[in-house]
């Protein structure tokens, strides 16, 4: 392992150790009133990880795209590792996504699922980038699996806002709640605290993964080519 | 001479070669017409108890069947392009990389189209549904607004999926998680019009249908050169 990306992860395990602690210990848990009652929603710590995660993966999708865009206009073999990888940590983000937010819907609303624009979107968003692994998997020719998983990767950044408007027409009504709007976040002190810890731990960590798994791409393709110097020598 | 002749032309010239190939072999648009019918029977038996509640659910059926039938239709359009060495006959002929798309995206809007302009009579029928003239109106222009996104995206996808091992395995995998967005949308304004809805809701969902072809129509003339070049 490199020296920056063991940093980088054990910065980011520090962080999220932080935050875990900040979440459960320091962070006020979430009360909601029932008829004069109190209930205390225990479930809400979740809140501290689930965001972090999701929003991981929508910046490692879309800097998928980006230097998926950039393979393209440059055609160096780089970029495709860098948009491929992107998508690796990405994708495995979004599973999480989807694993923890399962778990809170069934805490919280008592299903396991509901057809609203936020799951709706990252589940669409879970068979789009699955498509993109089945799809590179499908192509056989080095090249073209790089140029065709560029321009899906961008095909699908694209449609990630655009499936998140369109459930947003009146079909679907959100029952997500909202925490960050345009007005800033509804949350403060100890709560915004623990959560931006949390959040900047998940994103050093999977900057790290996301290190290593380029490294290990480069070495993969530095030993294919050493193989091949063999074999013609 | 791409200069010489102008981009409508060449996009014509493309869209005269698909529709003449089909004249003469008449297999796609038929074959598409038949599955719309037939998925329309499968629904009715499918789904013969909330047939009582059509003006809600109507819209969703009629989605389910067209985008199938399109999915149907974009894979053959480029299957003969592949089998019969006639890509490389366009990608040689001196034609703007971009203007094959548009050719290709036109070719299939047009087939889509025609097929879904005989359907959907036939599914009001069947379907025991009545719409006044002008609803009618909005309704074929829902439909022909969500169609320019269906042959924009399907042409897109079924250029790459054609080049894969699965083929046509491909194309569903890719093309269904795309198109979501106006598949909602597209239900949504449908079954708004069919349930008597507030046009004001039905116009939204339309702007969104508007907005999305858009945004595909720049991606695709900005991807596609990458698509076809080797």
């Amino acid at each position: 392992m490199k020296k920056s990306s063991l940093i980088l992860a054990s910065a980011g395990a520090l962080l999220l150790m932080a935050g875990i602690y900040l979440a459960f210990f320091v962070a006020p848990d979430a009360v909601v009133r029932i008829d004069d009652r109190e209930l205390v929603r225990y479930s809400q710590k979740i809140f501290y990880f689930h965001v972090p995660v999701a929003e991981t993966a929508l910046v490692f999708l879309l800097l998928g795209g980006f230097f998926g865009a950039m393979y393209l206009g440059t055609r160096k073999r780089s970029y495709e590792q860098m948009s491929y990888a992107a998508v690796e940590i990405g994708f495995i983000f979004v599973i999480l996504v989807m694993i923890t937010g399962i778990l809170w819907t069934r805490a919280d609303w008592g299903v396991w699922w509901e057809w609203e624009p936020r799951l709706t979107t990252f589940l669409v968003l879970t068979l789009m980038y699955a498509g993109y692994f089945v799809l590179r998997s499908s192509v056989q020719e080095e090249s073209a699996k790089a140029r065709f998983g560029a321009i899906f990767s961008i095909i699908a950044a694209v449609n990630v806002p655009l499936t998140f408007m369109a459930g947003r027409l009146d079909s679907l009504k959100p029952v997500h709640p909202k925490v960050f709007t345009l007005q800033g976040a509804s949350m403060e002190g100890p709560m915004l605290a623990a959560f931006l810890v949390s959040m900047f731990g998940m994103l050093l960590f999977a900057t790290s993964l996301y290190i290593m798994r380029l490294d290990l791409l480069r070495a993969r393709e530095d030993i294919e080519y050493l193989k091949e110097e063999l074999e013609v020598g | 001479m791409s200069a010489k002749v102008s981009a409508g032309k060449q996009v014509f010239a493309i869209v005269k070669k698909d529709v003449l190939a089909e004249l003469r072999t008449k297999e796609m648009v038929i074959a598409m017409f038949l599955f719309v019918v037939l998925a329309m029977v499968v629904f009715s038996q499918a789904f013969g108890v909330i047939l009582n509640d059509l003006d809600r659910v109507g819209g969703g059926l009629l989605w389910v069947a067209f985008l199938f039938m399109s999915m149907l239709g974009l894979n053959r359009s480029f299957v003969h392009e592949k089998d019969e060495g006639c890509l490389e006959g366009l990608l040689m002929s001196p034609i703007d990389r971009p203007l094959i798309f548009f050719g290709k995206m036109l070719g299939n809007l047009l087939f889509l189209s025609i097929v879904e302009l005989f359907a959907v009579p036939i599914f009001f029928v069947l379907f025991r549904l009545e719409m006044g003239a002008s609803m009618a109106g909005i309704f074929l222009a829902t439909i022909f607004l969500s169609n320019i996104g269906i042959a924009c995206v399907g042409t897109l996808l079924s250029t790459i999926s054609i080049n894969t091992k699965t083929r046509d395995l491909m194309l569903p995998i890719l093309f269904m998680p795309v198109i979501i967005p106006l598949l909602i949308a597209a239900v949504s304004a449908t079954g708004g019009i069919m349930s008597g809805e507030e046009l004001t809701e039905v116009y939204g969902s339309m702007r969104f249908i508007a907005v999305y072809d858009i945004i595909f129509l720049l991606v695709a003339y900005a991807l596609y050169d990458y698509v076809i070049s080797e």
